[in-house]
């Protein structure tokens, strides 16, 4: 199945490429994980993949380097880019938010099943011996020199995909291969982790984030890894007039960045976990975003990246009002 | 006579207690209360658990450059007639605590060698990293663990590279059997176990002379420096390359050898602290200037530049010397899984393609 | 300097001296009498000055080591540390590290024919090495300053100029503009340069100004037949520890705050990274 969509993408993108600028997609860089390209060369569209190790969102590359030239020229050909459900949000969101145009982009939407996170595989094999993983019917069939491991693809998903809604792109030119069916259609079964946390008293959620966020070593992956996180170089963390943040590595500063992070994202968020799932710390920063998306979605009605003429709350502000 | 004990498995936890009662002892151990979760060194308390079984996540580098560290204090203190007089005071470097890391990996130590030489062998000497440096001695694992992200072969190291480790520990099937290397680590196992029985100290022996003779890793480092300048002009070879970067810090936080760090000073009311701090070479601000001018303006400068302070800058500097212990880290940690090895590798590669 | 190249020394601003609108010059002296005493340095070695709170910058000492009263630091606004210095009075208390860096090779400058090319705040490290050469004028043989600044009200040290000229130096000042009342000369730094077009001939030329100017002086001086290593310059960057230790300083192999600020140019071109 999967050797038939990417047979589909490499069609695909080889009749678009002449009419892009670029095209962004993944490769296959170890047998358990992908890292980004950008295309300008026919020769080099074999190496384009897809499937559960597509672990990046690229969503991001378009308003940062190598892409970054919003507004774009006029005469400026549209870039190519794969996005899975998750992704294609973002874009949207980017849309909404006018850093990019719709005609700026052509995307190849792929159905996701979702994403492995290899650290849990780790948790069952050693991943320095790993000489090849693939998935088949929903099992990650992992060789390494002496053994199969056989390991079913729920246990290594990526947290953010066990609560999934939206597996396939929102918006897309191109759908590669078939659509999947969600895990989840609504709040109950999508914010399981946020529920489970709030459900605990205030004295252990203290107590949870001041030590998941102890760990954090301020190398800001989240931040940079984030697709609506596009203030970059001016980031208020690092801006010397007005230094908001010390450069103490105590929790409260980690705890300020982290927070002012989320709460520049609420109502923009699109829950792709890429902050996540770059922590070297494995600190789970999403749920602070997902805490925030639940009470934007009970309060307002509204979740992010999903219809590109909406406008997000948050946002609706007029500049000329005189109370704000 | 060598002085080596065997710690077997099950005593291991009560042997490090009692070392823990010569010495400040850290060891690596889990960050979190997940098996594959990140790894670093921690100071050991009774009941923690050792992570021997990988690398850890993070470098032991906080433990001689801690992440924020106080250079001095300063006070201003208002004078009767009401101007702003200033009175600073230093915080000296502490006198530092002697110190055992027990669990490092060759890697792990090797990555000294360029510490050392810019913090205490340069024109200036750092007296805080000095003072911390002469009081700390480690215990380093023969490691079997090499996965295929390391390259301390190609760096000058290996497996079983013993340069400036004060003891030596290879693990067994059952236990450990650690070995004094340096007169002043002796003491240290006095008391603590008993002396491995023959057949374990062959093991050990040949456990020793297999890692020796391991290569890992076939990174071609031999005259980077010449290529790296070539390249230096080559805005579409560094494209080709880290395009991919976020410019985020993982690569140089988990790296042992990177050093770079700032210094600020942090004030609460009339009373601060200058504060030195780690930072990155991967970020905007690093070489912003206040004119606003940014001689790295975008990651492909600044991905150059680490590439280049690695592997021609600090040769060309220090004699030879690699800014790289080989580890893997940063290929192992970075979001988008940039590996360090093609891009110094493809340096002499087709140099002249444009 | 003590033992610990961190800890910076108490120093107190004697005077400050408003240069121009952006710029001032302050005179400090250190709090420890022998400290002051004792301290040397080489004419274009610099300083880590402190305000305690907000951080350091680095400055040249420019006034010469032949003078010894107070050392004189001129100070450009521009960013949190600068803008900082600018509210000192006399009377407050500064740190101060110092002396960094290596200097001009004012020895090996004997005899020759020296040719000064400052633009704005650039003539700011000029100044040390010209007063040092001033107070042993028979070392030395022509020394011709041209200085330009965009219009006279930007120009600094305006007072010291008839010493200059009264110290044996062929003073050629210069403005981008006409201006009412200013008698020197009108044009930019290189066209003037041009125009005086000192000759090559036993002569150092040392360089300093905005980068535009020392792109186009550079042009010009090679055009007059000037080789690199005849062409001295001072280069500035971000700098934290100023020991060549902290790392963010460098061009290519070298570090700005350790082995420079002061390299001629073929050092630079053998260098390479990022300028």
């Amino acid at each position: 199945m999967l050797e038939t969509d990417r047979n589909q993408l490499h069609k695909c993108v080889e009749e678009a490429l002449p009419e892009l600028d670029m095209m962004i997609g993944w490769t296959r860089c170890d047998p358990l994980q992908t890292t980004p390209v950008f295309i300008r060369d026919a020769k080099s569209i074999s190496s384009l993949t897809l499937g559960p190790f597509c672990s990046q969102n690229l969503a991001g590359y378009l308003v940062k380097p190598p892409a970054l030239d919003a507004p774009p020229k006029p005469d400026a050909k549209p870039i190519g880019i794969c996005v899975k459900g998750c992704d294609s949000r973002s874009l949207v969101a980017l849309i909404q938010e006018k850093f990019i145009t719709r005609q700026r982009v052509r995307i190849f939407g792929i159905p996701c099943g979702g994403t492995v996170d290899w650290r849990k595989v780790a948790r069952h094999v050693e991943l320095g011996s790993v000489k090849s993983a693939d998935v088949q019917d929903r099992v990650l069939v992992i060789e390494d020199s002496t053994t199969t491991h056989r390991i079913a693809l729920e246990e290594v998903l990526s947290r953010k995909c066990l609560g999934c809604r939206h597996p396939n792109p929102v918006i897309s030119d191109v759908l590669i291969g078939a659509e999947v069916s969600p895990r989840s259609t609504g709040m109950e079964t999508s914010y399981r982790d946020v529920d489970e946390l709030d459900a605990k008293p205030l004295e252990e959620r203290l107590a949870f984030w001041q030590s998941e966020l102890d760990r954090c070593i301020r190398c800001y992956a989240c931040r940079n890894a984030c697709p609506l996180c596009v203030c970059q170089d001016r980031c208020i963390v690092e801006t010397r007039e007005p230094r908001w943040l010390t450069q103490h590595v105590g929790v409260p500063e980690k705890f300020l960045f982290h927070f002012i992070h989320a709460m520049h994202l609420a109502g923009r968020c699109t829950g792709c976990g890429e902050c996540e799932r770059v922590c070297p710390m494995d600190i789970p920063v999403t749920l602070i975003k997902e805490k925030l998306n639940k009470i934007m979605e009970e309060m307002l009605g509204y979740s992010a990246g999903l219809d590109p003429e909406a406008v997000p709350p948050l946002l609706t502000f007029n500049p000329g009002e005189t109370e704000i | 006579m060598a002085v080596k004990i065997f710690i077997a498995a099950d005593r291991l936890d009560s042997v490090l207690e009692k070392l823990s009662t010569k010495i400040d002892l850290w060891i690596p151990a889990l960050l979190k209360d997940d098996k594959s979760g990140p790894t670093g060194f921690v100071q050991y308390t009774p009941g923690i658990t050792p992570a021997f079984d990988r690398q850890t996540t993070m470098p032991l580098k906080k433990l001689l450059l801690p992440q924020e560290e106080t250079l001095l204090r300063f006070k201003y203190q208002k004078d009767p007639e009401g101007s702003l007089k200033t009175t600073i005071a230093l915080d000296d470097p502490k006198e530092a605590r002697p110190t055992l890391v027990f669990g490092a990996r060759s890697c792990d130590v090797r990555a000294l060698v360029t510490l050392d030489r810019v913090f205490a062998n340069g024109p200036y000497v750092d007296p805080y990293y000095v003072q911390r440096r002469k009081n700390t001695l480690f215990a380093t694992l023969v490691c079997g663990q090499t996965d295929s992200k390391c390259f301390c072969s190609s760096v000058g190291g290996g497996p079983a590279d013993m340069e400036g480790s004060h003891l030596r520990i290879v693990r067994l099937e059952d236990g450990y059997l650690v070995e004094a290397l340096s007169k002043d680590a002796q003491p240290l196992l006095a008391d603590l176990a008993e002396a491995p029985d023959k057949s374990r100290d062959q093991l050990a022996a040949k456990l020793v002379k297999e890692a020796s003779k391991r290569q890992v890793g076939d990174l071609d480092t031999k005259d980077c420096a010449p290529a790296f300048r070539n390249r230096f002009q080559q805005n579409d070879y560094w494209a080709s390359m880290v395009s991919q970067c976020l410019s985020c810090g993982v690569c140089t936080y988990v790296c042992p050898t990177c050093y770079c760090f700032s210094i600020t000073d942090e004030t609460r009311n009339l009373e601060g602290e200058r504060l030195r701090s780690w930072d990155s070479c991967m970020f905007y601000h690093y070489t912003l200037e206040a004119s606003g001018h940014n001689p790295r303006p975008t990651k492909l400068e600044r991905y150059r530049n680490r590439v280049g302070h690695k592997f021609s800058y600090i040769p060309e500097r220090y004699e030879g010397l690699l800014g790289c212990c080989g580890c893997g880290r940063c290929i192992r940690s970075c979001p988008v899984n940039i590996d360090i090895r093609q891009v110094v590798g493809n340096l002499k590669e087709n140099s002249n393609e444009q | 300097m003590n033992n610990n190249p961190y800890l910076p020394e108490l120093a107190t601003v004697q005077e400050v001296i408003t240069e121009t609108g952006n710029i001032r010059t302050l005179r400090l002296t250190l709090d420890n009498k022998e400290s002051m005493e004792k301290f040397t340095f080489r004419p274009g070695q610099v300083g880590q000055l402190s305000v305690f709170g907000t951080g350091e910058s680095t400055f040249v000492i420019n006034s010469p080591p032949t003078r010894r009263d107070y050392l004189q630091f001129s100070v450009m606004k521009a960013g949190e540390v600068t803008s900082r210095i600018h509210q000192l009075n006399a009377g407050d208390q500064v740190g101060l590290r110092a002396p960094l860096g290596n200097g001009f090779g004012f020895e090996e400058m004997k005899g020759h024919d020296i040719l000064f090319v400052g633009g704005g705040i650039g003539m700011a490290p000029l100044r040390t090495l010209l007063l040092y050469m001033i107070d042993n004028r028979a070392d030395y043989g022509d020394i011709t300053v041209i200085y330009g600044a965009r219009s006279p009200k930007d120009m600094c040290y305006t007072y010291e100029f008839e010493e200059w000229r009264a110290g044996g130096v062929n003073l050629v000042l210069t403005v981008d503009a006409e201006f009412p009342g200013w008698k020197e000369r009108v044009g930019f730094v290189p066209t003037v340069l041009n125009e005086e077009a000192p000759s090559p001939n036993n002569r150092i030329a040392v360089v300093c100004g905005p980068p535009i100017m020392i792109k186009f002086v550079l042009f010009n001086l090679k055009e007059l037949g000037y080789e690199d290593p005849q062409i001295i310059t001072t280069l500035e960057k971000r700098m934290k520890c100023g020991i060549g230790i902290c790392g963010r300083c460098n061009a290519g192999s070298k570090y700005v705050c350790l082995d420079g600020p002061v390299f001629s140019y073929d050092q630079i071109r053998a260098m390479g990274g990022e300028l």
